[in-house]
């Protein structure tokens, strides 16, 4: 076990340095002034410029190998350079960006998980009676829907009508308390930091600005997990050992919560890793509807203005939560099934 | 679980409630503007985009500032005086600006403002000149110069880059008196401290100098001497100076620092939710700010910045033309208008780089164009005759527009909107087109690709006119209009291969020669990019009179030698003025004292402003 985790951790640096080379080169592609829309990111940023200057000053006429190399210099000293987009070193505007990601993600993940694998079952009991009909199109109308629209809709009804949801991290207040020096960042994360630091109300604030994002991610995903755990509890319902349960007289309760259930839940936990380390890379439409700058639209931007420093960096740290997230989901999957032995 | 509930009822309640209250002015001492994106850099001899200079602004001044809404007329700053030739501050023909500088004033950190703060100022930006950065006015106005290494290689008669690596060190001994030399020579006398006066003096007269002083110009804001050396900016000293030459933008301390003199003092650029908090600075020398705090937002997504200005959690917010009908009806927001100085043209390249993709054949067979197709004036004509103005400013820009002769925005000195202007005329435009390249054109017909980047559909829209029109003359005319990314049309623009670009500009500072020299001067940033032939055209027949018209002080011989520019314009068809937009501000009804300058860089006047249902 131990050795099967250590050997997954020795590809790790390998899978990463291919990633950087194959990210370089394609970058590379580019020629010189297209990679110069990263410093001149507008028509009107052309004023006074003299371009070749600039090219010549950040290096990007020298050969591929050499502008790769001094990458990798850099980053063996910790140094990922400097985001143009982020405007200010790499590392630190992904640490700062990352915890409004990640706990975006941790808030959306229990109702996603918790709605998915209770209707799931819920749709399965029920299997092509009206719950069951109405379950599915439900989910799959939520799944059908684009994120960026429902989000619109979260925002207007739940924002704009109701005033309940508002956009960003946090009100105007709250972010003077959390900004003061007697507020202390333990993880970065408000709901986790405003617990810590015993402001009840801040944390209750900054509930109040995840909500509208959380609804939105949770109707949107939720529907696939859904599917997932009805058609796996479907078919443990028809094996052979749910049906000796049930002849050998067992309550009904103890049948599906013990017998079907658990068996039922083992692929929905490999899909609902998935689906969370997904969400870590996949919110940025939501992030940019509710104004929370997080991992997802730094990428996003930063690939759109070609500024290299920045892709390097977010996908490095993505591969890195990647392969670490599909480690833990495979030594999960170990736990819940002990048929699964690693080697 | 009775009680479960009603805690949990209680919760909810506490968790909803500050938002049900409506119908009263929100967070009254703090203004919030909703912005796209934000400041590139606070350094302000760095910033030249307007969301780094709505900042600076605020926090920094300048020696003098325009008057309310004028461009023209000015009022002291941090100067006691406004220089002119009849208080006598303006000497030897224009050569020799004095500014007595004010006492009593203190910066941010409590530090007093002395007339060797300015100087330290002035000299740090123009041995600083960053590429890409502004320092080119000041050099331009001082020197008479482009860049500080044209300046050094002209007077030195050595390359900036033999002389010095590109760590800003000295490939050799030899140059460091050299180089000292040069400081001591040009730069030092330049701009001097005389008592408590700080006097400029200039290599030539230059008309817009005091425009380029004035608050809002970034690149001349007073910095604190102290603080700047303290921070790792140049030392004052002559030996050495030549480190400080063009940092990268992030090396620089002040860049996202700012220590000044202004009405409110930064406290906070959050980049990660592009956020920018400013604070009232109690100890200003002036009229304090009514508004304890100023937060300015980037909140790139239309909806969010729509929804929170309804909800009241904005004051104002950039709002794009498109949108403007969103909000028309919005109780409790209005819309305010203001014209910038700012244009867009279409602009032809005399000479496309032989391997541009978007020439199609390369020749005149019907499948193409030569790469010198717009060295005829015929061509340049028919386009200009083709481009339906009216109709595009009704639509495109559903009114918020006006047609203008030439580069030179209304507003201006030079601008006369009763110049010679193409109307829309599809028979001219036929004609012309009958006429160019002897015939051959309109004989065999011509292929070419309009670019425009992604994103901009004012500019699509263009494009796609010019191209219906053009093509309705003659089933031999084809134009195929080709929308790309931005990294892709940059690159295409800078090695020469568009035939044609459309091609902005706004004000640096409120002149002619701003707008003139940049389009039409063989040496503009734009007049480099039209090809050699066009570069020829103007040093032939138009250089000297823009450099003659720099130099004229009397207004109306100014204005005379600008006519003449634009009427050699209309008549080579140099370019298509399309454009000048009208501009809108839409804000809550709650603010008061809102007041418009063309040359704010932002969008509100926070030192003036207050909210008051």
């Amino acid at each position: 076990m131990i050795f099967y985790i250590l050997r997954r951790l020795l590809f790790l640096p390998l899978t990463l340095f291919g990633i950087s080379l194959l990210l370089f080169l394609m970058i590379g592609l580019l020629g010189p002034y297209q990679r110069l829309a990263t410093f001149i990111n507008s028509p009107e940023r052309l004023k006074g410029v003299d371009v070749d200057k600039l090219v010549e000053l950040y290096g990007l006429n020298d050969p591929l190998i050499v502008q790769y190399g001094r990458w990798l210099k850099n980053l063996l000293r910790g140094n990922l350079g400097w985001s143009y987009v982020g405007k200010e070193p790499v590392l630190s505007a992904i640490l700062k960006r990352f915890p409004y990601t990640l706990e975006l993600t941790l808030f959306a993940a229990i109702p996603i998980i918790f709605l998915g694998t209770s209707l799931g079952v819920l749709a399965a009991l029920h299997h092509n009676r009206p719950l069951d009909h109405g379950l599915r199109i439900f989910a799959v109308v939520g799944w059908s829907f684009p994120d960026f629209v429902f989000g619109l809709f979260v925002l207007m009804i739940f924002y704009g009508t109701l005033g309940w949801f508002p956009p960003g991290n946090l009100s105007i207040w709250a972010e003077e308390i959390v900004k003061s020096p007697y507020f202390r960042n333990f993880t970065g994360m408000l709901t986790f930091d405003s617990l810590l630091n015993g402001r009840f109300d801040v944390f209750l604030d900054a509930l109040r600005h995840l909500a509208g994002p959380v609804l939105t991610l949770t109707y949107v995903e939720f529907a696939f997990l859904l599917r997932i755990t009805r058609s796996s509890m479907l078919e443990v319902l028809r094996k052979e050992y749910v049906r000796t349960a049930r002849a050998k007289g067992l309550d009904e309760r103890v049948v599906i919560n013990k017998h079907a259930k658990r068996n039922a839940l083992i692929p929905v936990a490999t899909v609902s890793g998935q689906t969370v380390i997904g969400l870590l890379a996949g919110t940025v439409i939501v992030e940019t509807i509710f104004n929370r700058t997080g991992l997802g639209s730094f990428i996003a931007l930063a690939a759109e203005q070609l500024d290299y420093a920045s892709i390097m960096g977010g996908t490095l740290f993505f591969g890195l939560i990647l392969i670490i997230g599909n480690l833990c989901v495979d030594l999960s999957y170990a736990f819940i099934d002990p048929r699964v032995r690693l080697e | 679980m009775k009680r479960f509930l009603i805690v949990l009822g209680l919760v909810a309640c506490a968790f909803l409630s500050g938002s049900l209250v409506l119908a009263e002015v929100k967070n009254p001492d703090t203004y919030i503007f909703l912005s796209i994106g934000e400041p590139d850099t606070l350094d302000p001899h760095y910033a030249y985009d307007t969301a780094s200079g709505e900042v600076i602004g605020f926090v920094y001044e300048n020696l003098i500032a325009y008057k309310g809404e004028s461009v023209t007329e000015f009022v002291p700053r941090l100067a006691t005086e406004v220089p002119t030739l009849e208080n006598g501050l303006i000497r030897d023909g224009g050569k020799t600006y004095v500014f007595p500088i004010r006492k009593g004033v203190q910066f941010h950190n409590g530090n007093d403002l002395t007339p060797e703060d300015v100087e330290y100022s002035f000299e740090r930006g123009i041995l600083f000149d960053p590429y890409g950065g502004p320092m080119w006015m000041l050099i331009e106005a001082l020197f008479g110069y482009e860049t500080l290494e044209d300046f050094v290689q002209d007077k030195v008669g050595i390359a900036w880059s033999d002389m010095v690596d590109e760590e800003g060190n000295l490939k050799s001994e030899e140059y460091r008196q050299k180089l000292i030399d040069f400081y001591t020579t040009y730069i030092d006398p330049a701009i001097e401290v005389e008592g408590d006066s700080v006097v400029f003096r200039l290599s030539r007269p230059f008309a817009p100098f005091l425009s380029i002083l004035a608050q809002n110009a970034s690149w001349s804001a007073i910095l604190d001497r102290e603080t700047c050396i303290s921070l790792g900016l140049w030392d004052g000293q002559a030996d050495g100076w030549w480190k400080y030459h063009n940092w990268k933008k992030e090396k620089s301390p002040l860049y996202d620092k700012a220590i000044g003199t202004g009405p409110f003092k930064l406290l906070e650029w959050d980049r990660a939710q592009q956020k920018v908090t400013l604070i009232r600075n109690d100890a200003y020398w002036g009229e304090k700010p009514k508004l304890a705090k100023v937060i300015i937002w980037g909140v790139d997504e239309w909806s969010t910045r729509r929804s929170m200005l309804e909800a009241g959690d904005a004051d104002q917010i950039y709002t794009p033309l498109q949108y403007l009908d969103q909000v028309r009806e919005l109780p409790g927001v209005v819309i305010k208008e203001g014209s910038r100085l700012t244009i867009t043209a279409l602009h032809f390249n005399w000479n496309v780089a032989k391997e541009s993709k978007y020439l199609g054949s390369g020749k005149l067979d019907g499948e193409g164009i030569p790469p010198d197709f717009f060295s005829d004036v015929h061509v340049r004509k028919a386009f200009s005759y083709a481009f339906d103005y009216d109709t595009f400013i009704e639509q495109v820009l559903k009114g918020y527009g006006h047609r203008i002769p030439s580069v030179i925005p209304r507003g201006l000195l030079g601008f006369n909107e009763n110049l010679p202007m193409y109307p829309f005329d599809l028979e001219k435009a036929k004609e012309e087109f009958q006429k160019a390249w002897n015939g051959e054109v309109w004989e065999k017909g011509f292929k070419l690709t309009l670019l425009y980047n992604t994103g901009n559909e004012a500019r699509q829209t263009a494009c796609e006119m010019l191209k219906e029109n053009i093509e309705s003359l003659n089933p031999k005319f084809k134009i195929e209009v080709q929308g790309v990314q931005w990294p892709t049309y940059l690159d295409a623009y800078r090695q020469g291969q568009l035939p044609a670009f459309i091609i902005g500009w706004l004000a640096d500072y409120p002149d002619p020669h701003n707008f003139i020299f940049t389009y039409y001067h063989s040496n503009g940033v734009y007049g480099t990019t039209q090809g050699a032939a066009f570069r020829k055209f103007a040093e032939e027949n138009l250089n000297a009179l823009i450099e003659d018209a720099i130099e004229e002080t009397d207004p109306v011989k100014r204005q005379a030698i600008y006519e003449e520019i634009q009427k050699i314009a209309y008549q080579n068809a140099l370019g298509i003025p399309l454009y000048q937009p009208e501009e809108v501000y839409v804000m809550r009804s709650w603010v008061k004292g809102w007041m418009f300058n063309p040359m704010r860089p932002g969008e509100a006047n926070y030192d003036g402003i207050w909210k008051e249902e």
